[in-house]
């Protein structure tokens, strides 16, 4: 990610007719967007290296002939910017037009993902004119990929490469890539094969940046017809202790699907496959809901909470009467939050007198 | 060898991906997914990313015949000029089409393993030596090809006996920023195309800090109609040589490097041989000339067929075995450049004049040019013209002079139609237009710019919009796909002059234009900025072509 230090030298740009402070080796479009000027953007995600692909950020710079890119070019001392004029509104028109040309669907569900609309709302903000630039649609789909998690429809990809960059550089998975070059180029794995037989670990972080749905979440995607407004709730993962923060997307009472929290502290937009889309246990049959208790015949029965927790305590008490005191082990569920890991090893210290404490996710 | 006997013989070394994969590709005519695997295994390249990079050039095959089988130019002039048909006729040893690949003075190339066969048709395919530049028809002092005709001249022996290395000699006599001085004083500018000033360049890698640093000689020749590195590096290799090592002196790298396109086999090796000559005989290597301290080594790195690994961010990304998108700039790669440490990249022909000028000095440089302008340019003549070639013309030279006069005009009974500029990349000129002179103030005021110095000469028996058509469906293949208005522009103009988008005029008009001019303005690069003067200029010159082109006469 792009950081510029606190301690840099603070200087002075115009940008849109106003004077405006900016540091010492931040973007222009960093300094635009921190001054709220619209500046639109599709290959752009702050989380990653500036790349200059869609040139929908281009900006006038006094003093130099052709529009720049302000994704990549450094705000300078006394440069006078402006982000907003006829003139770039029609090449953003224009590029968008030609962008929407290359197309099969230009709307998606937004379950598709958490960036999939951006493109989408682009051109309800700009003048495009549908139909425009007509011709060969790019990028073939990859819809039969046998993968429970990750829609690969890429007759909508636009070729930001956000997807190839955030796994490179969030992930550090560099699980796809692009094949080809100009109108055919593609995003693949190696040898363009499926995703599981790749280096991918189902992180999701390519659905997430995806501003097109060509990269859909396969899972929340089911609930597309179910009716209802999409709910989001901030939550914190449940699964480790990282505690990635996480929005739970809900309709109705179901979870549909789980969108990673650009802004959360541990975690900054990134989630594992579990926390990404192991979430199906919240409505699965199966789950449990009351306490079971073994039966001599080795089946089950359902049990009320104080009965099953007098049978834990007497068979824990039974083992330390007939073992002694090292004879227990206690493990805390690396879903478990600090306070109950802390309970644990209390528990198995001070009734134990024991250090035999663990915690699953430590391997 | 294996793959792991190749991969350690090249690991340890600088730019290792593009010698690895060529051995491999040489050995095994393709390039195997197990290859593909033990390379990326072998030089830590994720697996996804070597083979996207791959799948980048367009020589690399991943099945057979591949190396072995044909390959058939068929750019602009080698497509009217047989290209399609021979194409055709060795369709059945698997023969491809390649683009422009630089011998349009003496067509048609095919390329077959590692030699260059050309002929009109397919059964008189011969192997040939390259053309020699012809004596200066107007008798015009040259810098550039001053000794190219020498007998033996691209030996070392010959080369000294044409006074070769002698600017050398005497540049190490005086300071290194002596020598930045005298190349500023000439003027002499970038002739690869964008014509940055070439002493500028050098003292900003003499003054930027990082080392090692780097020379680069840009031997990617690959815009269409250009093929005067290719004789200079045929005839003339140590004058190049000798330029890349003024540049290291000059700014003290002791790496170089030249990047040489893959359609040039012959080159690669006669080049090779000149390279060994010339650190036999102790130019290359440790104390050059007895200047304590003064080291340089060269190595070639062949390209493996893409048109954009001629910008040099490209074509760093390329030798650093990166995917070869362009480089966002600024950082530029006098700083940044080869392994992000400061870099020279300069055309072939920019460092031969240097070696000339070290020589000769600054003020005979500059009184080559004609009237203010200063010094001389290389131009690639071909297409409907009567001699095709290379011919050396100070700046400011009549473009119909040099038509008409020197390389004898059109074919008997025909007429000029139009020219191309810059190779492909400055689009057309015709009409009055073709009165102007030869230097970039004049061309630019017409729209156009001289570049690299390619021109494509078009009779009027050519249909402009087929002509235009297989300009713009050249900058679609070649288009990197990295930025959106060239990616998409290419491929719209192509289909808009293949038949597809509005049959109106008007319409097509607006939508031309409007693509046209985004991509002037918003593309990456030079690749996609170029390319819409191909369409502006056929707009400028042949409206009623493409009318009837839209619709034909029933
Ligand atoms: C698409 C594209 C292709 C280029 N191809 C070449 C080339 O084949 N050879 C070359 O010398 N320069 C080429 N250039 C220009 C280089 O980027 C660079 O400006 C040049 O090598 C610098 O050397 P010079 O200053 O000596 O001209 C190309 C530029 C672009 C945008
Ligand atoms: S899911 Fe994660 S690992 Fe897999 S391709 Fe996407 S970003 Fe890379
Ligand atoms: S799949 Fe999505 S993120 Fe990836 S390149 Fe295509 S549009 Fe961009
Ligand atoms: S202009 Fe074309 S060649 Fe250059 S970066 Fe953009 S897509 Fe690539
Ligand atoms: S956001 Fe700057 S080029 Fe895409
Ligand atoms: S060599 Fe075939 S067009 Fe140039």
């Amino acid at each position: 990610m792009h950081q510029v230090a606190d301690n840099t030298r603070t200087c002075t740009m115009t940008l849109g007719g106003g004077s405006v402070n900016f540091r010492e080796g931040e973007t222009i479009y960093e300094v635009a967007e921190r001054h709220r000027k619209e500046v639109p953007t599709l290959c752009y995600d702050p989380r990653l290296e500036a790349f200059g692909a869609c040139r929908l950020c281009v900006v006038e710079v006094e003093g130099i002939r052709n529009p720049v890119a302000s994704c990549t070019t450094k705000a300078t001392e006394g440069m006078v910017v402006r982000t907003r004029t006829p003139v770039l509104d029609k090449h953003r028109t224009t590029l968008l037009e030609l962008v929407a040309s290359e197309n099969r669907n230009t709307k998606v569900d937004s379950l598709s993902g958490y960036a999939s609309q951006e493109f989408g709302n682009l051109l309800d903000r700009y003048p495009v004119r549908a139909g425009r630039f007509a011709g060969k649609k790019s990028g073939t789909s990859n819809t039969d990929d046998k993968n429970p998690f990750i829609l690969r429809d890429y007759e909508n990809c636009i070729s930001c490469y956000r997807c190839v960059r955030v796994c490179a550089e969030q992930e550090g998975d560099h699980a796809i890539n692009v094949m080809n070059r100009g109108f055919h180029t593609q995003i693949i794995t190696e040898f363009n094969n499926d995703l599981r037989d790749s280096s991918c670990t189902f992180c999701g972080q390519c659905v997430a940046t995806c501003p097109t749905g060509a990269l859909g979440d396969k899972k929340a995607l089911r609930a597309k017809d179910t009716p209802g407004e999409i709910k989001k709730t901030r939550s914190v993962c449940p699964y480790c202790g990282v505690g990635c923060s996480v929005d739970i997307l809900t309709k109705g009472d179901r979870v549909v699907g789980i969108h990673p929290a650009m802004d959360g502290p541990a975690n900054e937009g990134a989630l594992c496959v579990k926390g990404q889309y192991a979430f199906d246990f919240v409505h699965h049959p199966d789950r449990l809901t009351k306490p079971l208790i073994k039966q001599p015949d080795g089946t089950f029965r359902e049990a009320e909470w104080d009965e099953a927790l007098q049978k834990a305590a007497d068979g824990f008490l039974k083992v330390r009467e007939k073992y002694g005191n090292h004879a227990t082990y206690g493990i805390a569920s690396g879903r478990a939050p600090h306070e109950a890991a802390y309970t644990m090893q209390k528990f198995i210290r001070a009734t134990y007198g024991t250090n035999y404490i663990d915690n699953c996710s430590r391997a | 060898m294996t793959d792991q006997e190749i991969i350690a013989q090249w690991q340890a070394q600088d730019a290792p991906l593009l010698p690895v994969l060529h051995a491999i590709h040489d050995r095994d005519g393709y390039l195997s997914d197990d290859a593909i695997r033990a390379v990326s295994k072998g030089l830590g390249i994720p697996l996804a990313e070597l083979f996207g990079t791959v799948t980048f050039y367009h020589h690399f095959a991943r099945s057979k015949p591949g190396h072995s089988a044909p390959r058939v130019c068929t750019g602009n002039v080698c497509s009217l000029n047989g290209g399609l048909e021979i194409l055709e006729a060795l369709k059945s040893e698997g023969a491809t089409p390649m683009p422009c690949s630089g011998r349009c003075d003496d067509m048609v190339p095919v390329l077959r393993g590692d030699q260059v066969l050309v002929g009109h048709t397919a059964d008189t395919l011969q192997h040939r030596p390259t053309p020699i530049p012809a004596p200066n028809s107007g008798g015009l002092e040259e810098c550039v090809f001053r000794h190219i005709r020498a007998p033996q001249r691209n030996t070392l022996a010959g080369f000294r006996a044409t006074s070769g290395y002698a600017g050398l000699e005497k540049a190490v006599t005086s300071s290194p920023a002596d020598l930045v001085a005298l190349i500023t004083d000439s003027k002499l500018a970038g002739r690869g195309g964008a014509g940055f000033p070439t002493g500028l360049k050098w003292k900003a890698v003499a003054e930027a800090s990082g080392v090692p640093k780097s020379i680069v000689c840009n031997a990617d020749e690959g815009e269409p109609g250009c093929f005067k590195d290719r004789a200079i590096m045929d005839f003339d290799p140590h004058a190049l040589l000798e330029g890349m090592l003024l540049a290291a002196y000059a700014t003290g790298a002791p790496r170089g490097f030249i990047y040489l396109r893959y359609e040039y086999p012959e080159t690669a090796r006669s080049l090779q041989t000149a390279i060994d000559e010339a650190a036999a005989a102790g130019f290359l290597g440790e104390n050059i000339l007895g200047v304590s301290g003064f080291h340089f080594h060269l190595r070639i790195i062949r390209g493996a067929g893409a048109y954009i690994c001629g910008e040099e961010g490209s074509l760093l990304n390329s030798m650093e075995g990166k995917h070869p998108f362009p480089r966002n700039r600024p950082p530029f790669p006098v700083t940044h450049g080869f392994e992000d440490l400061p870099t020279v990249v300069n055309n072939v022909e920019t460092l031969a004049s240097a070696s000339h000028i070290a020589r000769k000095g600054a003020e005979w440089y500059r009184g080559l040019g004609l009237g203010e302008h200063v010094g001389t340019k290389v131009i690639s003549l071909s297409g409907d013209i009567q001699r095709p070639g290379n011919y050396e013309v100070p700046f400011g030279f009549s473009l119909q002079t040099l038509l008409h006069d020197w390389a004898g005009g059109p074919p008997p009974g025909r007429n000029i139609q139009a020219v191309t500029m810059a190779g492909l990349s400055g689009g057309f000129l015709a009409g009055d237009d073709l009165d102007v002179t030869l230097d970039e103030p004049c061309i630019r005021s017409k729209g156009s710019f001289l570049g690299a110095g390619g021109i494509m000469v078009f009779d009027d028996s050519r249909d402009m919009v087929q002509v235009a058509h297989d300009a713009m469906a050249f900058f679609a293949h070649e288009s990197c796909g990295k930025c959106f208005p060239c990616r998409i522009g290419t491929q719209r103009l192509t289909e808009r002059l293949n038949g597809l988008g509005p049959k109106k005029f008007p319409a097509w008009q607006e939508e031309v234009n409007d693509i046209g001019s985004v991509m002037k303005a918003t593309s990456a690069c030079g690749l996609g900025m170029a390319a819409p003067l191909v369409t502006e200029s056929l707009l400028r010159y042949f409206p009623d072509a493409i009318e009837l082109h839209l619709s034909p006469p029933q």
